[in-house]
């Protein structure tokens, strides 16, 4: 099969990179499969579930600080902490998921912003726990993964992992239901399925995964910040799966490939113009490819076009 | 005429079942008594309250009074998820699939939760119900259109293909809301015959609308009307043709095509 040759090919590559890239391109990479997880795990919800979130950045800033405080108020290791990145996450999720899946379409995106906010500003606020405005700074993770490739080594298998459950999840009886939902929940309603539940329960997973997301780049980048619940994070995962493809599964990971790569090549240049790349960049892809990036290779990732509601 | 106390014996009955819509009074005092095993249309001319009174008994609204009984046990209020687990089943009048799906995986999903897998994350669910799924698609004439997205199927095809949806769920009602819209005459009467032979060979109580008086008269073993939102008459087939009240107010006006 085709996607599975370019996947092999893919993973050829990252398991060699470190031999032949500078340190730079490493945490390049790392960085670019962090956000891949996170741009994944908001898919679930986008391309999947039919739910656009404006407020993912909550679910990755929960994910990031639970590790972090974990390590600097508690002195746990990082192997420990980093799996409260999911449960504290994922119990966020929980509890404004509960409120947001009663809502859709901009509404859902506004009330998942709002709770995005609430976070934002408990961060910033709670200066005694969470140190504010100036963050948790030395958040480094063991000697033995603080090199650049021993923690790109350690991020890819996290990531790999996680896609890989997330793959499962898609392609499990949960995931058709919740395709079924996303299609049409008057129908879906009426095969005996409790809508708001299913939405619930993606949620939770996608917040989960959001979540380790936050936690694994935490460790990555040494230190968190309240803007890693600001709601311009919030956008991130949004363009990068639009850039990569909705339709698609891996479209997200694609997309984050695309997003950072580009990044670097213009702000290297041109640091003040990223945006209006960007933007340019966005524009382009939803005129002009709307499979995103993997409907250049691809062919056709989903089964057929997006038919309009008859 | 079943009253109150006789709902055992019923697959479904209502009582007094009331809705209205600001100033309209759509369904205005329904009793409604439907066997096991029955094939029942409900005619009436358009604004009767046919569609308000499916989404009635299917949960889809809530009655402002009355009751609805299921299988003998007030089911008022319930949402449709539950209904459906009691096994109620239905169509809609505007076709309703899933679009992006395949005909294949629409019944399959249909059938996941139906068997109460839907909130399995770890299996592949490609190969769960499949044969289960093609057959009852081999059954409505869809076989060959198993592996196409359902959203470019023809339209006869995608009722069809929601037939088998709700089929799935192994129904013991099934509410079919005008289940030949749109199509072809002669295509209406072999989707009817199709429901009828389902119908008697599961035993499956089928409570239908339907435009067409002559698929009715065709089809149903008892008709209800409804006119205004009440019961104007209720018979077989030959005591409804009969009725002066229904030939004044429905019949005899020219049937629409």
């Amino acid at each position: 099969m085709r996607p599975a040759g370019w996947l092999g090919l893919v993973v050829l590559a990252l398991a060699v990179a470190p031999l032949a890239l500078p340190p730079f391109f490493l945490q390049l990479l790392t960085e670019i499969a962090i956000v891949g997880l996170f741009a994944t795990a908001f898919n679930l919800l986008m391309g999947f579930g039919g739910m656009v979130s404006f407020g993912h950045a909550a679910y990755f800033a929960l994910g990031a600080y639970a590790p972090a405080l974990l390590v600097k108020r508690a002195g746990v290791p990082l192997l420990l902490a980093l799996p409260a990145a999911p449960v504290v996450a994922g119990a966020g999720a929980l509890l404004f998921g509960f409120f947001i899946v009663r809502l859709s379409h901009t509404y859902f995106a506004m009330l998942s912003l709002a709770f995005a906010q609430i976070v934002f500003t408990v961060i910033f606020k709670w200066k005694a726990l969470t140190g504010g405005d100036d963050g948790l700074l030395d958040v480094w993770p063991p000697p033995l993964l603080k090199s650049p490739a021993a923690y790109y080594y350690f991020t890819l298998a996290v990531v790999g992992v996680s896609v890989l459950a997330l793959r499962a999840i898609v392609d499990s009886p949960f995931g058709y239901a919740l395709r079924s939902v996303r299609e049409n929940p008057r129908r879906a309603r009426f095969i005996g399925i409790d809508v708001r539940r299913h939405q619930l329960v993606a949620f939770v997973i996608s917040g989960a995964f959001s979540g380790l997301a936050g936690g694994l780049f935490a460790f990555y980048n040494g230190s968190v910040f309240p803007d890693f619940a600001y709601f311009t994070k919030s956008f991130e995962p949004l363009v990068v799966a639009l850039l990569g493809g909705v339709q698609s599964f891996f479209g997200p990971l694609a997309g984050a490939f695309g997003f950072k790569i580009l990044e670097w090549l213009v702000s290297r240049q041109w640091p003040v113009y990223w945006p209006l790349f960007l933007g340019t960049i966005v524009i382009v892809v939803i005129v002009l490819l709307p499979y995103g990036f993997v409907g250049l290779v691809g062919g056709r990732p989903w089964r057929t076009r997006p038919t309009t509601r008859g | 005429m079943a009253d109150s106390t006789d709902h055992q014996g019923l697959i479904l009955q209502t009582l007094g079942l009331r809705k209205h819509f600001g100033g309209i009074q759509a369904v205005n005092g329904v009793d409604l008594a439907v066997p096991p095993g029955d094939l029942r249309a409900i005619i009436g001319p358009n604004g009767a309250g046919k569609t308000t009174l499916f989404n009635l008994l299917s949960g889809d609204l809530t009655h402002d009074t009355g009751q609805v009984y299921f299988g003998g046990e007030e089911v008022s209020g319930l949402p449709p998820h539950r209904l459906c687990r009691r096994g109620l089943g239905r169509t809609f009048q505007i076709t309703s699939i899933f679009r992006r799906l395949t005909a294949l995986e629409n019944v399959q999903t249909a059938f996941l939760s139906h068997h109460r897998r839907h909130y399995n994350l770890l299996v592949p669910a490609r190969r769960l119900y499949r044969d289960e799924a093609l057959a009852l698609l081999e059954r409505v004439g869809l076989r060959e259109q198993a592996g196409k997205p359902s959203g470019i199927l023809a339209h006869g095809d995608q009722r069809r293909l929601e037939l088998a949806i709700a089929l799935a769920g192994a129904p013991r009602l099934l509410l079919l809301d005008e289940p030949t819209a749109g199509m072809a005459p002669r295509e209406r009467h072999e989707i009817m015959a199709l429901v009828a032979r389902i119908a008697g060979d599961t035993g499956l109580t089928v409570v239908f609308t339907e435009h067409d008086m002559d698929v009715v008269f065709a089809v149903a073993r008892r008709i209800t009307v409804l006119h205004q939102g009440v019961v104007l008459a209720e018979g077989t087939p030959a005591e409804v043709r009969a009725n002066g009240d229904v030939q004044r107010v429905y019949l005899g006006q020219p049937a629409a095509p």
